[in-house]
């Protein structure tokens, strides 16, 4: 099996030959810039450099699937936050959100030919041309919870989901749609998977209440809409073991976890309540990945794949300067189990 | 009666409730309750919400409106230590934010209130600090500490770079480089040669004074 056949095989639920291995969320490193000679900001705005450098997941680091883009803020940006330019080191950022809580959101024209989607979709039908042979091609959108926060700002977000959540709904349903139709254009561009990064509707942000009735109800539209045609990874950060089963319910055809969730649980609510969900993850992006030895990375996959998981994924995004040899190690680690 | 207003205040820190904090204050100093004291006791309501937070009992929002309810009340309390404190000794002059490319604000708030509560002169520079703009401030108010926050693996090495940059300046020892943030650990700290690493809001608070002798 190749990385493709082997991952797309894991999300519907199928055999493989051996446990799949990727990142979930983004790998870029300076490392990998310097092999692949596309470096940040550059592959924020440029598809060539953007497939150039995330092609690297494939050829340097041989995991089963290749993702784009880096940041988090393509959507935002369309609707009008500022953007502030990362530069080399860093993925670029909300500066000023483009709305307030009062504000009536618009969902934009023409979404898809506005700001860098078009990179993105350029970059997705390269790497399907490179390395989409061999590797599954990912285009990682924002799940409308946090489109929103980005859109109004984290802290904005986060007080009127407790003093005025009616005031959120607009945000919610403007950000899903746009969801889609990006989506839409992600997967007509070739991506064999859609991984939705949903980092704010986290436990860390939120309490289990405003997750599911301020989160999960969009996830869930927006999910039925996607894997209808290809099949969806979602990702949330932090302690989620309150929510699982309710992030189940989004219909994801597998869920990206962080090593706080305790995965063992996890499995055994799902077999009790008779859910096949693939659980994705966990090894740590600081304590294993950066700031550990090969050696650290070997365990934390075995510690993951002891517990349970369906896919060895580090927990959240890489951080940009994460030696090589340790994602190298994780791959590694699995292709010799 | 003082007893009843600091449980009062207490309480409006429990109930993330910025009106009633607001009110709460002002009855206190109008009753003559200590400010100091006082500050103390939102301090308490803050710490037990904390607890709560820990045990994922109440979340981040509610942590955020209490922080707000908390910054209201010490709006009317503040100037009152202050007063009282330039009545003593001058005030240590503190700068500090949240490091270049990070917009993380409200740990950075929590610590930035909390030494002010414990007598520093504090200088916030807000979020998204550039290490130029640091030592620029620190210069100006005579600051002896620089407090510099990162909350994310993507902006940790940016604390370094501030570090590297008061050393390349030649000022690196007129400052007590202070770092910390949820990714930051003493390990990191010791590994760029910071001066001190606050776990939380407290603890920065107690390595701040223990590094200038003043406990």
């Amino acid at each position: 099996m190749n990385g493709k056949e082997r991952l797309l095989a894991a999300l519907r639920g199928g055999a493989t030959d051996r446990m799949p291995v990727l990142s979930v969320c983004q790998y870029a490193t300076y490392e990998l810039m310097e092999k692949t000679g596309a470096c940040w900001p550059e592959a924020h705005y440029d598809g060539e450099k953007m497939a150039a450098l995330a092609a690297g997941g494939a050829t340097v680091l041989h995991l089963d699937a290749v993702r784009v883009p880096y940041c988090q803020t393509v959507e935002a940006e369309i609707y009008g936050s500022k953007i502030k330019d990362g530069g080399k080191k860093q993925i670029p950022s909300i500066e000023k959100p483009a709305l307030s809580v009062d504000d009536v959101p618009v969902i934009p024209e023409n979404f898809t030919e506005k700001g860098r989607i078009p990179a993105v979709l350029d970059a997705i039908r390269r790497l399907k041309q490179d390395v989409g042979g061999e590797t599954a091609v990912m285009g990682s959108i924002v799940g409308p919870f946090s489109v929103a926060a980005n859109i109004i700002g984290v802290s904005a977000l986060l007080k009127a989901s407790l003093r005025k959540p009616e005031k959120l709904a607009p945000f919610f349903e403007a950000a899903e749609k746009t969801a889609e139709q990006y989506a839409e254009a992600v997967i007509n561009a070739g991506a064999d998977a859609i991984v939705i990064e949903d980092m704010m509707a986290s436990l860390d942000m939120i309490s289990p209440k405003a997750y599911r009735e301020l989160a999960a109800p969009y996830e869930k539209q927006l999910i039925s809409f996607i894997n209808k045609r290809v099949p969806v990874i979602i990702h949330i950060c932090g302690k989620l073991d309150q929510v699982i089963l309710d992030v189940a319910a989004t219909g994801a055809d597998a869920i990206s976890v962080e090593s706080a969730v305790d995965v063992r649980e996890a499995k055994r609510k799902f077999k009790e309540n008779g859910i096949s969900t693939p659980v994705f993850g966990a090894v740590h992006p600081i304590s294993a990945l950066l700031e550990g030895t090969e050696e650290d990375v070997a365990q934390g996959v075995k510690k993951s794949i002891a517990d349970g998981v369906d896919a060895v994924s580090p927990d959240c995004a890489v951080a940009p300067d994460t030696p090589i040899k340790n994602i190298i190690a994780m791959v590694k680690t699995v292709e010799g189990l | 009666m003082a007893e009843n207003i600091l449980e009062k205040l207490k309480q409006t820190i429990l109930d993330f409730d910025e009106d009633a904090a607001l009110d709460a204050a002002n009855e206190a100093l109008a009753a003559g309750v200590d400010p100091v004291e006082a500050v103390g006791a939102l301090a308490d309501g803050l710490n037990e919400l904390g607890d709560k937070f820990e045990r994922m009992e109440v979340f981040l929002p509610e942590i955020m409106l209490a922080s707000d309810a908390f910054k209201n009340a010490l709006s009317v309390l503040e100037p009152e230590i202050k007063k009282r404190n330039t009545e003593g000794q001058k005030a240590i002059p503190v700068v500090i934010g949240t490091v270049q490319g990070d917009v993380h604000q409200v740990g950075k708030d929590m610590v930035a209130t909390f030494l002010t509560t414990a007598g520093f002169d504090v200088h916030d520079l807000g979020v998204d600090v550039a290490p130029s703009r640091f030592l620029e401030e620190a210069k100006k108010l005579d600051a002896k500490i620089i407090a510099a926050a990162s909350l994310m693996s993507t902006t940790r090495p940016v604390q370094k770079d501030l570090i590297d940059f008061l050393e390349a300046k030649g000022v690196r020892d007129n400052f007590i480089v202070l770092v910390g943030g949820g990714v930051v650990t003493q390990e990191w700290a010791d590994q760029i040669k910071a001066d001190g690493y606050g776990q939380d809001a407290i603890a920065t608070v107690e390595i701040a004074k223990k590094l200038l002798h003043v406990a």
